[in-house]
C-alpha cells in the first residue's frame, strides 16, 4: 500500500558545499540517500515529493561538518499482511513460484496455488490447469494476497542505500521486504499470460 | 546559520508528483486541519507499526477513532493541502484478514518455511526446522514430510516422462579444473588455445581469469549431456563451493536446460566431506549417481557408477600421486567416442531401457539399483577368476577390493585351482598358479583388466593386459609373499 507521510533525517554535510547552492545540495544529497531505502517501519521511499522545512544546521566540533535537520514528505510503499497486490512473476520451480511487486518480493508456495494446477518442468517451468487454459511463468501477471511479510529491520541510517541487504531470496533484487502470498482464493490468480499477447 | 522556511522546498523532479498527489487528496476531501494533521499523522504511524497480533486488544479504540475521524472528514474544511494518509483502510483490512486466517493458521502443520516464514500460512517459525535446500531458493527449509511429498509427486511426473534423477559430480568426471598457478611451463600453450566464453557451446578448455582457473571440460561431454537430459532429470553435486559449482554449470549449460537450479555444492551438503542424497528431492530408488570418488558416497553406493577420473592437467596428476606425463603436456586427449562418458551413456541407455521397457513389475516398485547391480553383473558372468600374487600376505582374500569388484561384475572368484577356471589374475608370469594358466592355455590377465571392465562396463579383450615378466631383483621380494 502507498502512504503519503513526512519523515526527519538529519544530514551531514560537508562544509565546501556551503554557500549559494547549499540548499540543493542538502536537497539532492536527500534524494540520493533516502530514495529507494526501505525501513521496516514506512516501508520503501518510493520518492521525495517535497521538502518541507530545513532546521537549524549544528556544527560538529573538530570536523567542520554541519547537521540539518531535514523535514521532508514522501511516498512511501509497505506491503501488508491480507493485502492484494498484483506482481509478475520472476521465478517458477517446483516449489512454487516467486513474484515481484515493485521492490517487493513474494514467494507463493505450491501449497497455495490452486490444486488443478500442476507443475510442469522444462526450459519454461510452468503451473497449468489440466486443460491448459490457465499458465502461470515466468513473467505473468498474478494477483495474489500476502499472507506474511518479512522486513530485515534497518532503519534509515547513514548510507544503508550503499549497503546490500542480508538477505535477498532470489539474489537479483535489493530488497528488503520478502512476503508470502497465495492465489488460492476467489478472484486471485493469473491476470495476464505473457503468451497470449 | 539559518535555512528554516515556510514553505515547502520545491525540488525539481517530485514536484510534479506531489502536485499531482495534493490535488488528487483534494478531490478525495481527505484533508485535515494543522491540528488534526498531527493527530492523524499520530494514527498513520501507529497503523504502519502495527502487527495483526495486537490487533484485537485495540480493537475497540480503533474503531472509535475510525468513526471519530470519519465525522471530522465531513466537518473538515479543507484549509491547506498536506500530506495525507492515502490507505486508511489498512487498519480494517488487517482486522478483517486476522479473522478469517487464524481459523487455518491454528492447524498449519508448517510443511516448510522459506526466510523463517512458513510457507503456508505465512506466520514466523520461532525455531528453525527442516532440512536446508538454499540451492532452490535461499532460506528454504522443508520439513520430513514436505520432502517426501515432494519426493513422491516429482516421482510421479518423473516417471510419467520416462525419465530417472541423474546425479553429476564435476570435477574428475565431467570436466578438470586447476589454478593457473599450477600449469607447468609445458602447459603454458594451454592458455593462447582457450576457446571463447563468448559461446560456450562449442568449445572445451576455458580460462576462467577472474577466477584464476583453467577448465577442461571432458571429451564427449556435450553429447553425453545432451542425451543423457533425454532420460534423466539432472542435477550436479560437487564437492566445490558454490561459485565453482555454478561457474562450471554456465560453461556445460549455457542456456540452463539441463540443469536450471539444480545444483548442489559442498555448501548445501548436510554431511561434512560426504555426499547425501537427502538433499535431492528425488527417490533414492530411481537415482543414478556418477562421480570418481566413491567415499563420497558411503550410504549410497548402490546407486553409485563409478567414473575412471579424468586428469587432464598435470597438477590434477601430482594431486593424485601419478608421476606420468598428464594428457595437456602430451597434447593428447582421452578419446571421445571410447572414452569414459560414451562407454557410460551406453549404461544408462541400457539401464534406463530396462528400467521402462523390461521389467514386468509395477512402475512406481522398481528399483534402479536393482537394475544397475543387473547390469554390472553381466560384464564378467561366465568368468571364473583365481588370483596370484595380488593380494598381500594372510589378507583374507574375499574381502579385498578386487575380489568384491569381480564379484559384483558377475564373476566368480575362487582360491583353488581347478578345471573350471578360465582367467588367472596375477601381477607376476612366475607363479606356480600363472604357469598353470599358460600350460592350460587359460587367460592369464593383469589386476587392470578387472579394474577396466569395472570402468568401462565392458569385458575387454585379454591380449591387451598381458601380465609382466617380473625383473630379477623382485625375485627376492616376490619369495616372501606367499603365492595366493
Amino acid at each position: 500500500m502507498f502512504f503519503h507521510i513526512v519523515l526527519e533525517r538529519n544530514m551531514q554535510l560537508h562544509p565546501r558545499h556551503f554557500g549559494r547552492n547549499l540548499r540543493e545540495h542538502i536537497i539532492s544529497k536527500l534524494m540520493k540517500d533516502v530514495e529507494g531505502t526501505c525501513s521496516g517501519r514506512h516501508g520503501f521511499v518510493v520518492a521525495i515529493t517535497s521538502v518541507e522545512n530545513i532546521g537549524k544546521g549544528l556544527i560538529r566540533d573538530g570536523t567542520g561538518f554541519v547537521t540539518f535537520p531535514v523535514k521532508y514528505q514522501c511516498v512511501v510503499f509497505r506491503p501488508f499482511k491480507g493485502e492484494i497486490l498484483e506482481a509478475v512473476v520472476s521465478m517458477v520451480n517446483k516449489m512454487g513460484f516467486f513474484a515481484e511487486a515493485g521492490p517487493v518480493q513474494i514467494f507463493v508456495s505450491n501449497h497455495l496455488i490452486p490444486d488443478d494446477m500442476e507443475f510442469q518442468s522444462g526450459d519454461m517451468p510452468n503451473y497449468t490447469t489440466s486443460d491448459g487454459s490457465v499458465k502461470i511463468q515466468k513473467d505473468s501477471e498474478v494477483r495474489l494476497k500476502i499472507i506474511g511479510t518479512r522486513v530485515d529491520a534497518t532503519e534509515i541510517d547513514k548510507n544503508i542505500s550503499q549497503s546490500r541487504p542480508k538477505w535477498d531470496p532470489a539474489g537479483s533484487h535489493p530488497s528488503r521486504f520478502f512476503c508470502i502470498g497465495t492465489i488460492k482464493d476467489d478472484f486471485l490468480g493469473v491476470i495476464n499470460d505473457p503468451t497470449t499477447i | 546559520m539559518s535555512l528554516a522556511t515556510d514553505s515547502p522546498v520545491n525540488s525539481s523532479s517530485s514536484d510534479d508528483l506531489a502536485a499531482f498527489l495534493d490535488a488528487e487528496l483534494d478531490s478525495n476531501s481527505l484533508g485535515s486541519s494543522p491540528e488534526k494533521e498531527a493527530e492523524d499523522k499520530d494514527e498513520d504511524e501507529e497503523s504502519i507499526d502495527e502487527e495483526a497480533e495486537n490487533e484485537e486488544a485495540r480493537d475497540d479504540k480503533d474503531l472509535e477513532r475510525i468513526k471519530r475521524r470519519k465525522t471530522q472528514i465531513v466537518e473538515t474544511i479543507q484549509e491547506r493541502p498536506g500530506p495525507t494518509l492515502l490507505g486508511n483502510l489498512e487498519e480494517k483490512t488487517d482486522m478483517l484478514y486476522c479473522a478469517e486466517v487464524s481459523l487455518e493458521m491454528d492447524n498449519c502443520p508448517h510443511p516448510g518455511s522459506l526466510g523463517g516464514m512458513c510457507y503456508r500460512c505465512g506466520k514466523r517459525l520461532e525455531e528453525e526446522s527442516g532440512v536446508t535446500f538454499s540451492y532452490i531458493c535461499k532460506g528454504l527449509r522443508l520439513g520430513n514430510d514436505e520432502i517426501d511429498r515432494l519426493r513422491n509427486t516429482d516421482m510421479k511426473h518423473l516417471l510419467r516422462h520416462r525419465k530417472l534423477y541423474l546425479i553429476l559430480d564435476l570435477d574428475h568426471t565431467l570436466l578438470n579444473s586447476t589454478l593457473l598457478l599450477h600449469l607447468t611451463p609445458e602447459e603454458d600453450y594451454l592458455k593462447s588455445q582457450a576457446d571463447s566464453l563468448q559461446d560456450v557451446s562449442k568449445g572445451s578448455l576455458f580460462m576462467l581469469a577472474f577466477m584464476n582457473m583453467m577448465t577442461k571440460l571432458r571429451p564427449f561431454v556435450h553429447t553425453f549431456l545432451k542425451e543423457a537430459s533425454e532420460m534423466f532429470e539432472m542435477y550436479i553435486y560437487t564437492m566445490g563451493d558454490r561459485p565453482y559449482a555454478l561457474e562450471m554449470a554456465k560453461l556445460l549449460d549455457p542456456s540452463r536446460e539441463y540443469f536450471n537450479a539444480r545444483v548442489i555444492s559442498r555448501d548445501d551438503g548436510t554431511q561434512r566431506h560426504q555426499k547425501g542424497l537427502d538433499v535431492v528431492l528425488g527417490q533414492e530408488s530411481a537415482v543414478l549417481i556418477l562421480d570418481d570418488t566413491e567415499n563420497a558416497w558411503t550410504k549410497h553406493r548402490d546407486n553409485l557408477i563409478l567414473m575412471e577420473r579424468y586428469h587432464f592437467f598435470a597438477s590434477s596428476c601430482r594431486q593424485f600421486g601419478y608421476h606420468c606425463q598428464s594428457l595437456s603436456q602430451l597434447r593428447s586427449d582421452e578419446s571421445e567416442l571410447e572414452g569414459a562418458l560414451a562407454s557410460v551413456l551406453k549404461v544408462l541407455k541400457r539401464i534406463h531401457n530396462i528400467f521402462f521397457d523390461e521389467l514386468a513389475n509395477d512402475l512406481a516398485g522398481r528399483d534402479v539399483r536393482q537394475v544397475l547391480k543387473m547390469v554390472r553383473g553381466e560384464v564378467l558372468k561366465g568368468c571364473k577368476l583365481v588370483f596370484s600374487h595380488v593380494f598381500p600376505t594372510k589378507f583374507p582374500a574375499d574381502t579385498h577390493y578386487l575380489w568384491k569388484m569381480a564379484e559384483q561384475l558377475g564373476a566368480t572368484c575362487s582360491i583353488e585351482l581347478d578345471p573350471s577356471v578360465t582367467h588367472v589374475v596375477s601381477t607376476d608370469a612366475r607363479t606356480e598358479k600363472s604357469r598353470w594358466a599358460a600350460k592350460e592355455a587359460k587367460f592369464l590377465v593383469d589386476p587392470r583388466w578387472i579394474e577396466t571392465a569395472n570402468f568401462l562396463w565392458q569385458r575387454q579383450p585379454e591380449e591387451n593386459f598381458p601380465v609382466q615378466q617380473t625383473k630379477p631383483e623382485e625375485n627376492f621380494h616376490a619369495k616372501q609373499m606367499k603365492d595366493q
